[in-house]
């Protein structure tokens, strides 16, 4: 019994040693591997929380999410708010999504664009480059430029941020101005599903006659344009009427013989 | 007036000596110089021996631990920046090129959770 008490202690030392020299949970995720930064970012809150301030390449041992960043040559750069984190630096006001010039905001000259996805208003750490893509309105950015292929089909994938960032509460910006003509939160094709007020018109089925073949066609119309009233102040960006698609059914009927078939002539 | 004549020629031979000394200056004392300036002063700096340079010197600087390396051309500085990062180990850091120096911070102790020194140190480093 005597010798279990010590043998005990010495569990409960080297225990207590490891738990004390063990990563943390956000630097086990990354597998205590360095991970590459670039330019400002959000410190995991199990690391400490706030901003972490180093403008060039950078490592840590935690790893970056997928929607709050992007990949710069190998790099993780994130486009999300930085202010919601408690960055005190200083900021610039952009409303809806918009292109950012990642080479241009770290300085390294390797070419890359990307885009941020945040609806509503929000802030970044950098102005955009001075051209015809962004018009300033109100102390806020708003990108008006054509955006590339790219940029709509991540869209879907990367709208997600606004659910990352609807309940963090910090101080946004208030943007009060009517958005610019060509913005892209006020062009029908851009406007975010879940950010307009949907109107559902009557479904509309058409019945088409007797058919010869055993198949069901739908005929898809497409939807007409999106009636977009005003820009509101927020993620709202307007009414938008869908129309169900006319759905075109062709029936089969089977004809019985009784038995008197003779199979096909 | 041979104490003069003695004190005369002291004087210009610490100046002799002190001129090649100046034209040796290395693009790692342009950093530390850099860093000095702004009242950032490292501890003295020792020669560390990496396998990916030959002219390093480690030290802290502001509870960081700091290697700075000098290359002869600023393309061999940058191609060092990767293999810098294996001297940061299992820590938050930054291995950058500055000019023909290579500079490698590793917060070891976590004495710049924000990383605002860190950024600092290599904001000020030349070019």
């Amino acid at each position: 019994m005597g010798q279990i008490y010590p043998m005990r202690r010495s569990v409960l030392v080297l225990l207590t040693f490891v738990l004390l020299a063990a990563p943390s949970l956000a630097a086990l995720a990354s597998g205590g591997k360095q991970v590459r930064y670039v330019g400002i970012h959000p410190i995991p809150r199990s690391e400490g929380g706030g901003i972490c301030y180093i403008e060039g390449p950078h490592v840590h041992l935690f790893d970056a999410d997928k929607v709050q960043y992007r990949d710069h040559h190998g790099a993780s750069y994130f486009v999300g708010d930085p202010v919601a984190y408690g960055y005190d630096g200083k900021r610039y006001a952009y409303k809806g999504h918009h292109p950012i010039h990642v080479d241009v905001v770290v300085g390294d000259g390797d070419p890359d664009e990307e885009y941020c996805y945040l609806s509503g208003p929000h802030y970044h750490s950098f102005a955009p480059p001075e051209g015809p893509e962004f018009t300033l309105a109100g102390d806020a950015y708003f990108y008006v430029g054509e955006p590339p292929h790219a940029y709509v089909e991540a869209r879907p994938a990367m709208m997600k941020i606004d659910a990352v960032y609807q309940p963090l509460s910090y101080e946004r910006p208030v943007v009060e101005v009517s958005a610019p003509v060509g913005w892209i939160g006020a062009r029908a094709e851009f406007v975010a599903p879940s950010a307009a007020v949907v109107v559902e018109a009557p479904r509309e089925r058409v019945m088409v006659a007797p058919p010869r073949v055993g198949v069901t066609v739908q005929g898809f119309i497409p939807a007409p344009p999106s009636i977009h009233i005003g820009v509101g102040i927020g993620v709202g960006a307007g009414v938008i009427v869908h129309e169900r698609p006319v759905i075109i059914e062709e029936r089969v009927r089977i004809k019985h013989d009784h038995g008197r078939h003779r199979g096909h002539r | 007036m041979r104490a003069i004549v003695f004190v005369v020629m002291a004087l210009a031979a610490c100046s002799k000596a002190g001129e090649p000394d100046k034209a040796k200056a290395t693009p790692r004392d342009a950093v530390v110089a850099a860093w000095t300036a702004d009242k950032l002063v490292p501890s003295k700096l020792a020669a560390a021996p990496v396998a990916f340079a030959k002219d390093c010197q480690s030290g802290t600087v502001e509870g960081l631990d700091v290697l700075v390396c000098s290359f002869a051309t600023p393309a061999d500085a940058k191609a060092a920046e990767v293999p810098g990062l294996a001297w940061i180990g299992p820590a938050t850091g930054a291995s950058q090129a500055h000019g023909a120096a290579l500079i490698v911070l590793a917060d070891r102790k976590k004495a710049d959770p924000n990383g605002r020194t860190i950024n600092r140190l290599m904001k000020l480093a030349p070019k």
